[in-house]
């Protein structure tokens, strides 16, 4: 029921502060490129799309949300509040996941190469649920947005660099470890997506878990923990 | 002047604290040794592969012209998050009634950032272009690109009322330099929808070595910058 709530809650913090406004320009945007380019090229690109923008969307945001939640005291309500660490979590993650799976299908159906939507719905989700889960755990302690655009460069080379690698033609068989081209891999519905789904499976959880004590810790901080 | 230079001080500090101005100028240089050493790599790599004569060396003065953007683009990326942040706890209000006024919070802010940004941008294209440009257009383009970036940075901050809404207008208003690409791809007439973007006028200027587009480059930047700094103004009044 709180979840609920805080989901509702942060659904419409996202809507009014122009998140849908703005992934629904981007997202004509993205097709309307899509259509210029030639028909071969599509589906590679619609994958460098998908999984640069939307999935990356909650990397990109969290500071700021994180931050404003700051600024405002919302942390502060939060910390004393019943919610428990993981729901505000696991709240933040769905609610970003939710646009991030809606544009990245739209995406899809743009570049006219799915073959199976809810592989492709889960691998957005996960993989957006796994890039928010690192966009919080860099944001928990950062104090300005330069810092926090900073501090997710590092997150973002580990995570995109051999990701792209794989999308461009490097793919030993180990690689498919890598949560990042697990994503690649699942959006693709290549022929290794099922295993693809059950490591970013993995790493989605893991990484969410040390969201939540990162949360956890800084929360406990807010409300007092020290004491 | 010297609240002035006080002020700049104070944020060449706060960028310096957060690593951003490191990340700034290393995100400069690498790019810039991408575009000099690694496109004509990729290109050779290319060109073996598909069997062609060229392919990415037609776009070679894109490159360069990318490279002329990145330099004022990330100083006033940096500068615009900065200001959103010092909205956000309500800083900038207080500095604008303090000798530094409003003129002088966006001259320490925006403009003598990006005033540096030409001459390291000058420079990063007389060592790192990938074609033969003479100073004179280097450092015009240079002047555009700079005004460009301040363009974008106004854009960013004066159309969000905090710093979530500033980040998703950071991603909208990188679509002012959409028009960098429009007259490589678009060759129709249908090109000049994108005329009120500065960066098209930018493109046409550096293709065709023609001065007339020397006018609505500088125009519609100018525009841009008088529109948006009047809403700024109106903001922290």
């Amino acid at each position: 029921m709180r979840t609920k709530a805080l989901l509702i809650g942060d659904i419409r913090f996202q809507f009014k502060y122009g998140f849908y406004f703005l992934y629904l320009v981007f997202t004509i945007l993205y097709i309307s490129l899509l259509t210029v380019l030639p028909v071969t090229w599509r589906a590679q690109a619609a994958t460098l799309m998908i999984f640069t923008d939307p999935a990356a969307m909650g990397l990109y945001f969290m500071g700021a949300i994180i931050l404003f939640e700051k600024s405002e005291s919302v942390l502060n309500s939060i910390a004393i509040s019943p919610v428990r660490s993981l729901e505000y979590v696991v709240s933040k993650l769905i609610s970003l996941a939710l646009i991030s799976t809606i544009v990245g299908l739209l995406i899809g159906f743009g570049s006219g190469n799915v073959s199976n939507p809810i592989i492709l719905a889960l691998g957005v989700f996960l993989g957006s649920c796994l890039f928010s889960s690192a966009g919080l755990i860099v944001a928990a302690n950062i104090v300005s947005l330069n810092e926090f655009i900073v501090a997710t460069i590092p997150v973002e080379l580990v995570i995109n660099v051999p990701a792209l690698a794989w999308l461009f033609g490097w793919k030993p068989g180990w690689l498919i470890l890598h949560p990042g081209i697990c994503i690649i891999e699942i959006i693709q519905n290549g022929e290794k997506a099922l295993p693809a789904m059950f490591i970013l499976l993995v790493w989605t959880i893991l990484f969410a878990l040390l969201a939540r004590r990162v949360v956890d810790k800084s929360l406990r901080v807010l409300g007092g923990g020290k004491l | 002047m010297r609240p002035l230079f006080q002020s700049f001080r104070l944020f060449i500090q706060q960028i310096f604290r957060d690593s951003m101005l490191s990340a700034v100028c290393i995100g400069t240089l690498v790019t810039a040794l991408f575009i000099r050493f690694g496109v004509p790599a990729i290109e050779n790599i290319l060109c073996n592969h598909f069997q062609e004569e060229v392919i990415l060396a037609k776009y070679y003065l894109l490159f360069d012209l990318m490279l002329a953007l990145i330099t004022p683009y990330m100083f006033c990326f940096a500068s615009a998050m900065m200001i959103l942040t010092e909205y956000d706890e309500n800083l900038t209000r207080y500095l604008a009634v303090t000798p530094v006024g409003k003129n002088g919070y966006i001259l320490s802010r925006l403009v003598f950032p990006a005033l540096i940004s030409i001459v390291v941008s000058v420079a990063l294209m007389h060592w790192f272009s990938l074609t033969a440009w003479s100073f004179a257009m280097t450092l015009l383009t240079c002047i555009l690109t700079c005004l460009m970036s301040i363009a974008v940075a106004l854009l960013t901050f004066a159309f969000s009322h905090n710093r979530v809404e500033g980040l998703a207008m950071a991603k909208l208003s990188g679509l002012l330099m959409v028009g960098l690409f429009v007259p490589f791809f678009l060759l129709t007439n249908i090109q000049y929808l994108f005329s009120p973007l500065p960066s098209f006028w930018i493109a046409k200027l550096c293709m065709e070595q023609n001065l007339i587009f020397l006018w609505p480059a500088t125009l519609s930047s100018l525009i841009w910058i008088t529109v948006l700094y009047q809403k700024f103004s109106r903001k922290i009044r």
